[in-house]
C-alpha cells in the first residue's frame, strides 16, 4: 500500500494541475485577507479576529475542494484507460481503491494545512491582532476556528469518500463531479423540502436523515462552538460516510469491467 | 505435456454479454517457452481472452489458470505477467520516464536502473520532456512494449502490439520478442492482425473464430499442412503411386481419399510427372499447385470471407 501511495504522490506533484489549483484558493484567500486591509484603511478597523472568524461561513469550500483533490488524484484514469496497466499487473482492486483515497486524504489534508497556515499568518502580518469594541480576541476567534475545523474534518474526509466513489462509479470526470454535488450539496435540500411537505413520521425521518449528511451537520458546528456532544456526532456522520461510501466504491469496483 | 509446464490454460472458458457470447467454452494452453500467436478476425475473442488473463474482466463460465493458480490464488502470479492489451494508455501529462517511474513504484520495482533499461529496450531513451499526450501512436506502442517488460516477466501478454510502428520498428520488436524467448525464456501470447509477422515468430498457434478455439497447433505442424505440393486426381491412386515410386524415383508423396495423390517433389517440373502417369496408363484427370501461407490457411480454416 505505501508502494502505491508514493507512486499517487509522485503523479500528484508531477502535475501541474495541483500546484495550480492551491495557487488559485490561496490567491483567492490572499484577495479576501486583503478586502480587509482595504477596509482598515479607510474605516472601521477589522482585527485578526473578525477577519478569520469568516473561516466558518466558508465551510462549503472544503467540500469543493475534496472534488478538486479527488480528481487531481484519480487523474482521470477511466477516460485515459490507465487502470488496466495496475489490474493487469496484479495489485489488488482493494489496494488501488484504497490507496487512490488514502491519498486523495492526504492531499486535501495538506491543501487544508497550507491554506489555513497561508490565511492565519497573511491575517495576522496585514491586520492589527487588537480593533474596536465587538470583536473577538485573537484567542477566542481561534478556539471557534479550531471547533469548526474539528467538527469539519471528519465530515470532509467523509466527503471525499463520497467523491473517491463517484470517480470510481462513473467513468467521467464531468459525470463523477455532477454525482459528487448531487449528493453532497443537493440531496439534502430534497430531502429537507419532501420532510417539510410531508407530514407525520414520515416527515420527521425525512428531516431525520437530512440531518446525517455532512453540509448540514457542519453549518450546525458554528451555531454550537464547544459543544462536545455535537462534535461527537460530527465525527459519526463523518466515519459513517467513510465506511458507506468506501464499502459501495469498493464493492461495484470489484464488479466492474476494467476497458 | 504435463500441467506444470503450462503457464496459461484455460478450460471451457465462457464470457458472454447478455445473450451476446464473447467467449463459448474456450479450451487452450500456452506452455512454457511458447511464442503463441492467437489468430481470428475482429470479434473474434482474442482481445476479451487476453482481458481475462490480465484480471480486467471476470469469466461468466468455465476456469482458467496462470502458473498452476487459478481463482484468488491467479492474482499474485499476474506480477509475473507484463501485458500490453489494446491501444497502450498512460498518464498524458507524464513523460516516458515519469510515467515508467510511477508505475516501478506502484510495484515496488526496486532501483531505477529497471526504467532505464525499459527505455533502452524500447528506444525511447531521447523523449526527453515530450509528454505522452503528443507520443505518436508508434511511440505509445513502444512505451506499452517498455512497461510491459520493466518488471521482466515470465509471461507476456501482447494484443496487437506492432499497430503503429514502421517498419525499422517492427523489426526491431520482432527482435526484441525473440532474444526474450531464447535468452530469458519468456513465454509469450501475441494476437496481430500482421499474419506475416505472426508466422515470422509464433511457434504455436491458436485459431479463433466466433468466441470459439477451432484448432490449435505447433508451427511445425502448420508448416507442414501449408508445404506446397502438386495435387493431382487420377483414376487409380495406388497404380499412380507406384508409378511415382518406380518412374520418378520419389516417394515424397501422399495417396489421400478420392484417388488424389499429394505430391511433393516435381513442383519445377510438373510435365515431368504428367507424362510418367500418362505413358504408364494412369488417366490424370486433374492437376493444380497447392499451398498456403498463414493467412490462406486462417481464411480456409474459417470457410473463406474476410480479414483476419
Amino acid at each position: 500500500m505505501l508502494n502505491y501511495i508514493r507512486a499517487e504522490f509522485y503523479k500528484v506533484l508531477h502535475r501541474p494541475y495541483t500546484y495550480i489549483t492551491l495557487a488559485v484558493l490561496l490567491a483567492l484567500e490572499g484577495l479576501f485577507a486583503s478586502m480587509f486591509a482595504f477596509h482598515n484603511a479607510h474605516s472601521l478597523v477589522t482585527p485578526f479576529g473578525g477577519a478569520i472568524l469568516p473561516i466558518v461561513e466558508l465551510g462549503t469550500i472544503g467540500f469543493c475542494v475534496c472534488l478538486l483533490t479527488g480528481d487531481i488524484v484519480f487523474a482521470a484514469q477511466y477516460k485515459n484507460s490507465t487502470l488496466k496497466n495496475e489490474v493487469s499487473f496484479g495489485l489488488s482492486r482493494a489496494r488501488i481503491y484504497l490507496g487512490k483515497l488514502i491519498t486523495q486524504t492526504l492531499l486535501s489534508i495538506v491543501y487544508l494545512v497550507v491554506m489555513m497556515a497561508f490565511f492565519l499568518g497573511l491575517c495576522a502580518v496585514i491586520l492589527p491582532m487588537e480593533g474596536g469594541a465587538g470583536f473577538y480576541s485573537p484567542g477566542e476567534a481561534l478556539t471557534i476556528v479550531g471547533y469548526f475545523l474539528a467538527a469539519g474534518l471528519p465530515l470532509w474526509v467523509g466527503a471525499q469518500a463520497a467523491m473517491c466513489m463517484c470517480l470510481f462509479l462513473t467513468n467521467g470526470e464531468m459525470s463523477s463531479s455532477f454525482l459528487y454535488a448531487g449528493l453532497v450539496f443537493v440531496l439534502d435540500n430534497v430531502l429537507q423540502i419532501m420532510g417539510l411537505l410531508v407530514r407525520g413520521r414520515a416527515g420527521d425521518v425525512l428531516l431525520k436523515i437530512c440531518q446525517s449528511f455532512p453540509r448540514p451537520m457542519l453549518d450546525g458546528a458554528k451555531a454550537v462552538v464547544g459543544d462536545w456532544g455535537y462534535l461527537g456526532k460530527a465525527w459519526t456522520v463523518g466515519v459513517f460516510w467513510l465506511v458507506a461510501c468506501t464499502a459501495f466504491g469498493l464493492y461495484c469496483f470489484h464488479k466492474k469491467e476494467i476497458k | 505435456m504435463t500441467e506444470h509446464t503450462a503457464v496459461m490454460a484455460t478450460y471451457g472458458l465462457q464470457k458472454a454479454y447478455g445473450s451476446c457470447k464473447a467467449l463459448d467454452g474456450v479450451n487452450m494452453m500456452v506452455r512454457r517457452g511458447d511464442i503463441y500467436g492467437l489468430v481470428g478476425r475482429n470479434g473474434a475473442g482474442k482481445t476479451t481472452l487476453m482481458r481475462m488473463v490480465t484480471g480486467q474482466s471476470q469469466p461468466t463460465g468455465g476456469e482458467l489458470e496462470l502458473f498452476g493458480a487459478s481463482g484468488k490464488n491467479m492474482r499474485p502470479q499476474r506480477a509475473r505477467t507484463g501485458a500490453m492489451i489494446e491501444i497502450p494508455s498512460f498518464s498524458p501529462f507524464l513523460t516516458a520516464r515519469e510515467n515508467l517511474e510511477y508505475y516501478r513504484l506502484q510495484r515496488g520495482i526496486p532501483g531505477r536502473d529497471s526504467v532505464d533499461e525499459a527505455l533502452e529496450l524500447a528506444s525511447l531513451t531521447g523523449t526527453g520532456s515530450k509528454k505522452f499526450k503528443a507520443f505518436s501512436l508508434g511511440m505509445k506502442q513502444r512505451l506499452g512494449l517498455a512497461l510491459a517488460l520493466m518488471n521482466h516477466p515470465d509471461f507476456l501478454i501482447l494484443d496487437e502490439p506492432i499497430n503503429g510502428l514502421d517498419p525499422e520498428g517492427v523489426a526491431e520488436f520482432r527482435q526484441i520478442l525473440r532474444q526474450l524467448n531464447r535468452e530469458r525464456q519468456t513465454t509469450i501470447l501475441i494476437s496481430s492482425h500482421i499474419l506475416s509477422e505472426l508466422s515470422s515468430i509464433a511457434t504455436r498457434y491458436g485459431f479463433m473464430e466466433q468466441g470459439r478455439l477451432i484448432e490449435e497447433i505447433s508451427a511445425e505442424a502448420l508448416h507442414d499442412k501449408c508445404r506446397t505440393c502438386l495435387r493431382l486426381e487420377v483414376d487409380d491412386a495406388s497404380k499412380a503411386a507406384a508409378v511415382l515410386q518406380s518412374q520418378l524415383g520419389t516417394d515424397k508423396f501422399e495417396v489421400l481419399p478420392g484417388n488424389v495423390v499429394q505430391l511433393y517433389d516435381c513442383l519445377d517440373d510438373p510435365k515431368r510427372a504428367s507424362y510418367a502417369l500418362a505413358q504408364n496408363g494412369v488417366a490424370l484427370l486433374a492437376m493444380e499447385q497447392k499451398g498456403a501461407d498463414l493467412e490462406a490457411y486462417f481464411l480456409n480454416l474459417i470457410g473463406g470471407g474476410s480479414h483476419a
